[in-house]
């Protein structure tokens, strides 16, 4: 049998086979243009000053909130957070409901705590899966967040007061003043420069852990915790609660946030460390 | 103020640096002024200039990709070559050996192409991304000190066992080449899998890395074993296989549309059996490593799973579906196809049409998409985000019991087509077949009751998401047991014939240059995925991304991409196997006339028929 394959010449099956590989790739090409098209921004640096109108910052939030602040990923469906813009089960938006959220906050204080120390605020239901937006958003983005929500049938009392009080304002977004990646809202997260008590009470943990008898008993008491852990321990237990927690303490490891990993500076951290282990 | 972001280094950094990043380091030296270099302390620019036209991310993004293709490529062929030499070496048929070294030869261009591509791809993130790379340096230096002399390894390795083939034929010396075939795999292996230790660390930098910490505290161990390691490791490694199988398939279609005789048409008809059945093979079992890498992203970081499967790359998904639905019924296609050249296969032909029913059907539910982005007045119209009466099938219960039916389906199609000349004479024949008819069965109901199950209201989340894993066991279990049986039922079995290799008509070959190009441009799209959920962060969380190209494209503009890198690298193959057939002295030309092989060598080959027989050739 001298040619089962009836092919031509080999220019012609060059040519088929160029034809294949084109049209194969640009069917591809066309699938993929047709469907919709979704790309992920960067969010916008915003420059609000104290001088900044209530409508300015409900646009600047809606912005972040459906397109790069990634919000409505989460919540905008229902399924893997509660949806902000439409009713939960009292049928209330975010707006009404924000205020009666946790006693003692008002709805600016609430909403701006969701974002900034999420795990201490997930509804019940929920899983904890929110990040602290510091590491992804401004001080003046997350304020410009507050008021968006507040916009969904409450009143917006989101100011340039606060966010000047914050650290906010010209040029201090995340995406503007990030080094080689770094976010500036980090040394707000971790304020308390050196010092290892101003860091520890500045990032809430007496909330849970016991200092010198001021504290509460959520957590294993900081008193004498170097008498019982040494520093690697002390460390990982900061980084990652869950790791080897305290058998006593289990039922409460879900409340411990996940982030201070990103919230500390690794300066901070071991400072943090040695204090707690020279805590006899 | 973005474009003129600065890091500095201190001097036992930069020392560092200099020891360490040799290339990198070198080249910064040079372009960087004088009057910095003199001072205390040297600012390396963020980002370097923009690359003219395209833009530095579209530069790095094409240098990175057709890197990655070819580097595939040579790390996938080695394995199925040393695979075909040991099976030459147990059954003593010489066309194994033969199909090994062809295998081997494609290997010395791609090589050069793999080096030449990664030296474009390092000097690229030297000039457009200084600041990123010097970070990265840091970090990996020594790994990057190991990773250049294992290269230099697994080249001459490379060398060695391709020019000493004819050399160390027979005997022990013959062992001692396989043993050189083994090396090159694992240098090999060793090398990607400190390649992946960088780019995973981008994707997941360990917790205790934070955007203040500077590169010099970062422990070089927690860095490089970092969460999505592994789980990447074992997933390219496959994809790899799979990879390598279908451009080796494209190679013989190549060969077997161009053969000038009976012999090479036969040689090259098997040769392109066995790439799409390496490539398929693998790829079958290819989503289980997914299911394990997205697994371990969700663990690392849920905003990051939620980006990536339910985020802005969700309709990503829909577009995997419809390739892997290429993929499928190319596949099965071309083996349907091949039935044809296999006497006896004709009585399983009737079954063909119901399987392709089977996969439509399936594909049709992968590609359904969950959520539907729309205007208010569609949503109003749809009532929700989710189509009143599709909605439910684009949820994973729904894909998972598809793609799951799917994998069974080509697995049948397999088995049918290894059936196709065999008489079977073993006693037990009729047992045999009930149970492996009942091991299907069951396979089928474990994976669509739990699919139907999903959807009862009292079933949550999470408990649904782990009936994929009875799913999966169900139908792996069934693949192993049923092949182990198929070999017990067909040993000793009569022939029907033999299989008339090169008998098959040209659209079989040219669906296995489909099989190829699908499977390239699905690595791009599934490399797209991978690096686009850091999203505007170089190092997630750790190193933002500030560049003019922070913002990770649309889908439409990424396939764009993809697909002038698949075209960049189906240009360069089609030169290196241009270069190939002017070095080529004909290994069929060479070889003895096509024999049937050995039962022993099918025995070695699972039981696959892996030879060409000219045995009754017309």
């Amino acid at each position: 049998m001298s040619d089962p394959s009836g092919g031509g010449s080999n220019v012609m099956v060059n040519v088929k086979i160029v034809g294949i590989v084109i049209g194969t790739l640009g069917l591809y090409t066309w699938v993929a243009n047709a469907i919709p098209q979704v790309e992920s921004q960067v969010p916008q640096e915003l420059t609000f000053t104290g001088e900044v109108t209530t409508g300015e910052l409900v646009a600047a939030g809606e912005d972040l909130f459906l397109g790069a602040g990634g919000c409505t990923a989460c919540h905008g469906l229902g399924e893997r957070a509660p949806n902000l813009r439409t009713g939960d089960q009292s049928g209330s938006t975010i707006g009404v409901r924000c205020a009666a959220r946790v006693q003692g906050e008002d709805c600016k204080t609430y909403l701006y705590n969701s974002m900034t120390n999420p795990n201490s605020y997930v509804v019940e239901g929920w899983d904890p899966i929110m990040p602290d937006m510091r590491v992804l958003l401004s001080e003046t983005q997350i304020w410009a967040l507050v008021a968006y929500l507040q916009d969904q049938g409450g009143e917006v009392t989101v100011t340039g007061t606060d966010i000047e009080a914050t650290g906010g304002g010209e040029d201090t977004g995340a995406a503007a003043s990030a080094p080689a990646g770094g976010a500036p809202a980090q040394t707000v997260a971790a304020a308390g420069g050196d010092d290892p008590l101003a860091l520890l009470q500045n990032n809430q943990c007496l909330l849970c852990h016991m200092l010198d008898g001021e504290g509460m008993q959520i957590g294993p008491s900081f008193d004498g915790i170097g008498a019982r852990r040494d520093a690697d321990y002390i460390r990982e237990s900061i980084l990652d609660p869950a790791a080897d927690a305290d058998p006593a303490f289990q039922a409460f490891v879900g409340l411990m946030p996940l982030t201070f990993g990103s919230t500390f500076s690794a300066s901070q951290l071991e400072v943090i460390v040695q204090y707690l282990a020279d805590r006899q | 103020m973005r474009d003129r972001v600065r890091t500095t280094l201190s001097r036992p950094v930069l020392r560092l640096l200099t020891l360490t990043g040799a290339v990198g380091a070198a080249l910064l030296a040079f372009l960087l002024p004088e009057s910095l270099l003199a001072q205390e302390t040297i600012q390396i620019p963020m980002y370097g200039e923009e690359f003219p036209i395209i833009g530095s991310r579209v530069a790095i993004w094409v240098a990175a990709e057709v890197h990655l293709l070819f580097a595939a490529f040579v790390l996938g062929v080695p394995m199925f070559a040393v695979v075909a030499e040991f099976i030459g070496i147990r059954g003593g048929e010489a066309r194994y050996d033969a199909l090994a070294k062809e295998f081997t030869r494609l290997l010395l261009v791609a090589y050069s192409a793999t080096a030449i591509w990664g030296g474009i791809l390092v000097f690229g993130l030297v000039t457009l991304y200084p600041g990123v790379w010097s970070y990265l340096a840091v970090i990996f230096a020594p790994s990057m000190w190991v990773y250049v002399g294992l290269f230099f390894f697994e080249s001459f390795t490379l060398y060695l066992y391709y020019y000493g083939w004819e050399r160390w034929k027979t005997g022990r010396a013959k062992w001692g080449h396989f043993g050189l075939g083994i090396l090159l795999n694992i240098w090999g292996t060793i090398v990607m899998f400190i390649a992946n230790s960088w780019l995973t660390y981008m994707m997941s930098p360990p917790a205790e890395v934070g955007p203040d910490t500077s590169p010099t505290m970062v422990k070089f161990w927690s860095a490089f074993a970092n969460a999505t390691w592994m789980p990447i490791n074992i997933h390219r490694i496959i994809a790899n296989v799979v990879f390598g199988g279908a451009i080796v398939g494209a190679y013989a279609a190549h060969r077997f549309l161009t053969a000038k005789t009976d012999e090479e048409r036969a040689h090259y008809d098997w040769m392109g059996y066995v790439g799409n059945l390496v490539a398929i093979g693998a790829l079958i079992i290819l989503p289980f490593a997914g299911y394990y890498l997205g697994r371990e992203i969700y663990e690392f970081n849920q905003q990051m799973g939620i980006t990536m499967m339910g985020g802005f790359m969700s309709w990503l998904w829909i577009i995997q579906a419809f390739l892997i639905g290429v993929l499928f019924l190319a596949g099965n296609y071309y083996l349907w196809v091949g039935m044809g050249r296999i006497p006896g296969a004709e009585r399983y032909i009737p079954y063909t049409k119901y399987m392709l029913v089977v996969l439509v059907l399936g594909v049709m539910v992968w590609a359904t998409p969950h959520t539907m982005i729309a205007s208010r007045a569609e949503l109003d119209a749809m009532g929700g985000q989710y189509h009143p009466f599709l909605g439910p099938l684009g949820v994973m219960g729904a894909k998972n019991t598809a793609v799951n039916l799917m994998i069974l389906t080509t697995f049948l199609s397999f088995l049918l087509y290894r059936r196709g000349n065999k008489k079977i004479t073993n006693p037990h024949a009729s047992d045999i077949v009930k149970v492996q008819f009942g091991m299907f069965a069951i396979a089928t109901v474990v994976v669509l009751a739990y699919g139907i199950y999903g959807y009862f209201p009292s079933v949550t989340a999470i408990v649904r998401i782990g009936f994929s894993v009875y799913q999966v066991l169900a139908v792996l279990i069934t693949i192993v047991v049923v092949t182990a049986l198929d070999t017990w039922l067909l040993k000793g079995a009569d022939s029907y014939g033999e299989i008339r290799w090169g008998h098959m008509p040209p659209r079989s070959q040219y669906a296995l240059f489909i099989l190829a190009v699908t499977f390239t441009w699905l690595m791009g799209l599934m490399g797209f995925a991978r690096s686009g959920i850091r999203q505007h962060w170089h190092i997630f969380e750790v190193m933002r991304d500030t560049s003019p190209g922070a913002a990770t494209p649309a889908l439409g503009y990424a396939a764009t991409v993809i697909s002038a890198c698949v075209l960049i690298f189906f240009a360069l193959v089609a030169f290196i196997f241009w270069l190939g057939n002017l070095a080529d002295t004909s290994t069929t030309a060479k070889a003895e006339p096509a024999v049937i092989p050995s039962e022993g060598a099918r025995g070695a080959a699972g039981g696959a028929d892996l030879s060409p027989a000219a045995g009754d050739r017309t």
